[in-house]
């Protein structure tokens, strides 16, 4: 009886969360900024507000309720409501905040380039929980689906940082190409895929033994591989491509190239759409944020943003 | 927490009996492990303390792998009575003959040009000479890339510059400035970039010797200098490299290869790409 009451109290509780879903797709634009509000529906600006100075690393709450910005220049995250677009309360990040990721309990994972550390945030109470000792230059942050392991790129010293959740106990360091940028971990947290920049090289990593599977230069000497997503079967991985100037679609088993995508130019960030049918590429140079089709692997629009747009998140 | 850990079997060693010990290192295994390097100055050398920046960046990635990096000092007095066998590689700030002297008398190791720029250097016989300081002719070419684009300026050209901050040169410069309290120059930068590179590599291949060593260096680098574009060496030693531009006063006014006039990727556009040491 009891059991019941609780799967039915859960199944209205999601149904209430999947409600409020806006379906729009929120950009951080690095110069002029601001953020970019696109409607999901007509894939048009609906809206663009100023939440504070140089907006990059931007993400949801796990239920959807609040939408993450992390103002560089202000060393602030500002907490927004994805529903009226108006700035709910904002709290210090450390030193220049920028690359963060929102852990299934509600709680930041956000690395601080100038410190060397990695910083976990409670953004109810903007208390800082606890810091980790990392590389020089950490930057990109990535969770397991369950939560238990984190990712954290240093760029300066070449390596990924495993952390343990809830220990906060580093438990592997692994060597990658130059100046990692971004890591996904799949579904089941036994595989992840790391991309770095300098090296234009994508790796595929053992997340039970810490050693590296698989990994590839991508070819066009101008790459700079920089966000990285797999696909929801989880068979194609795509890469930003930075300089390369398009999103780089891979075997997600071999690394082998399947598909260049010619986006905008020096494309930074990359969203995919819950169903999996939509990858969003924020496009800096260009000023402009693609929307690619996934099952054709081509791009559907081409939306003018601000200037320099960095991140992306959709609100699905 | 890092120091903690980098700390951890040494303090095992002590408390515990000597088998006991013995099982902590060999669970370890490459853990603990310590390489030196030389450097060779006559005089004070800017690039010491580039060096010993490396030194520092070097050592926090070491202490996740249980490695740890030390820098020696030497004149080259001292040096003669030094024994070569103890170093991965030779870091110099001396002039040319004297390289080539030494690059001779160590020949199965990488010996480091911090500092000489002359063209002949990187063209007679020394194998095992690497130069991460650029070469009068990359600089003369550095120059006529960015005149040919903006006629009516006086410029000069360097390695590096302390304003730089594309590409995370600010993070560098401003580690450098957090330990030196002083800019990073270019002579900085040549000596930063050389332990960088060369302690990357050691981490990769944990038992390679310093001849092994020193042909990863010449065939596997894909260095990251802070510059934006991958770093490696020519056949004949010399670091690949973008160069600074700065005007009369000292103002960075851009970067070589000079966009628009060569491509921007092309670092074989400054000096000779071609240049082949004149071994027999």
């Amino acid at each position: 009886m009891k059991l019941i009451h609780l799967s039915t109290l859960i199944a209205l509780l999601l149904a209430a969360g999947a409600q409020a879903a806006t379906d729009r797709i929120f950009v951080t634009n690095e110069r002029s900024n601001d953020v970019s509000v696109i409607n999901g529906e007509t894939l048009e600006v609906e809206a663009t507000i100023n939440v504070g100075n140089r907006p990059r690393g931007i993400g949801l709450s796990p239920d959807g309720k609040e939408l993450y910005i992390a103002a560089s220049e202000d060393n602030a995250i500002k907490v927004v409501d994805p529903v009226s677009l108006q700035v709910l309360r904002e709290f210090q990040a450390g030193s220049d905040p920028e690359a963060f990721a929102v852990h299934p309990n509600g709680m930041i994972y956000i690395s601080n380039e100038d410190d060397a550390k990695a910083s976990v945030f409670d953004p109810a109470t903007g208390q800082k929980i606890i810091q980790i000792e990392v590389g020089l230059e950490p930057e990109g942050v990535a969770i397991s689906a369950d939560g238990r392991q984190v990712i954290i790129t240093s760029e300066s010293t070449n390596m990924l940082h495993v952390i343990a959740v809830p220990e906060h106990t580093i438990t592997a360091n692994i060597l990658v190409g130059a100046r990692p940028r971004a890591a996904v971990f799949n579904r089941a947290g036994t595989l992840a895929y790391a991309t770095s920049e300098i090296s234009g090289e994508v790796k595929k990593i053992d997340m039970q033994t810490h050693t590296i599977l698989a990994q590839t230069k991508i070819a066009d000497e101008k790459a700079k591989p920089k966000d990285v997503l797999l696909s929801k079967d989880e068979k194609r991985l795509y890469v930003a491509g930075g300089r390369a100037n398009a999103v780089l679609v891979l075997d997600a088993d071999s690394l082998e190239p399947i598909k260049r995508i010619p986006v905008g130019k020096r494309v930074w960030g990359l969203a995919m759409s819950k169903d999996g049918k939509r990858v969003f590429s924020t496009n800096g140079v260009s000023g402009t944020v693609s929307v690619i089709d996934t099952e054709k692997n081509d791009v559907l629009k081409t939306i003018t943003v601000g200037q320099f747009p960095w991140g992306v998140v959709i609100d699905d | 927490m890092r120091a903690l850990m980098a700390n951890t079997p040494m303090a095992v060693c002590t408390v515990l009996a000597l088998g006991l010990c013995l099982l902590a290192q060999q669970a370890g295994a490459s853990k603990g492990r310590t390489f030196h390097f030389a450097f060779i100055a006559d005089a004070n050398s800017p690039a010491l303390s580039g060096a010993e920046q490396g030194i520092i960046e070097a050592n926090l990635q070491g202490q996740f792998l249980g490695i740890q990096y030390v820098l020696e000092k030497f004149s080259s007095a001292a040096w003669d009575s030094a024994r070569p066998d103890k170093y991965m590689a030779i870091l110099a700030d001396l002039p040319a003959e004297k390289l080539v002297a030494l690059s001779r008398s160590n020949p199965i190791r990488a010996i480091f040009n911090l500092t000489a720029k002359d063209d002949q250097l990187r063209t007679i016989c020394t194998p095992n000479l690497l130069h991460t300081i650029a070469s009068m002719n990359m600089y003369r070419d550095a120059k006529q890339q960015w005149l040919t684009k903006q006629p009516v300026v006086e410029i000069t050209v360097s390695g590096w510059h302390q304003d730089f901050v594309k590409f995370a040169a600010r993070d560098l410069n401003k580690r450098y400035r957090k330990t030196f309290s002083q800019p990073m120059d270019e002579l900085a930068w040549s000596g930063w970039a050389a332990v960088k590179m060369t302690t990357d590599l050691i981490a990769r291949h944990v038992d390679a010797p310093p001849s092994a060593l020193l042909r990863l260096l010449k065939t596997e680098l894909a260095f990251d200098g802070q510059k934006g574009i991958t770093l490696d060496f020519r056949p004949n030693g010399q670091l690949r490299q973008p160069l600074l531009i700065a005007d009369s006063n000292g103002r960075l006014l851009g970067e070589a290869p000079v966009r628009g006039v060569v491509d921007a990727n092309d670092l074989d556009s400054l000096g000779y790409a071609a240049e082949q040491a004149d071994c027999p």
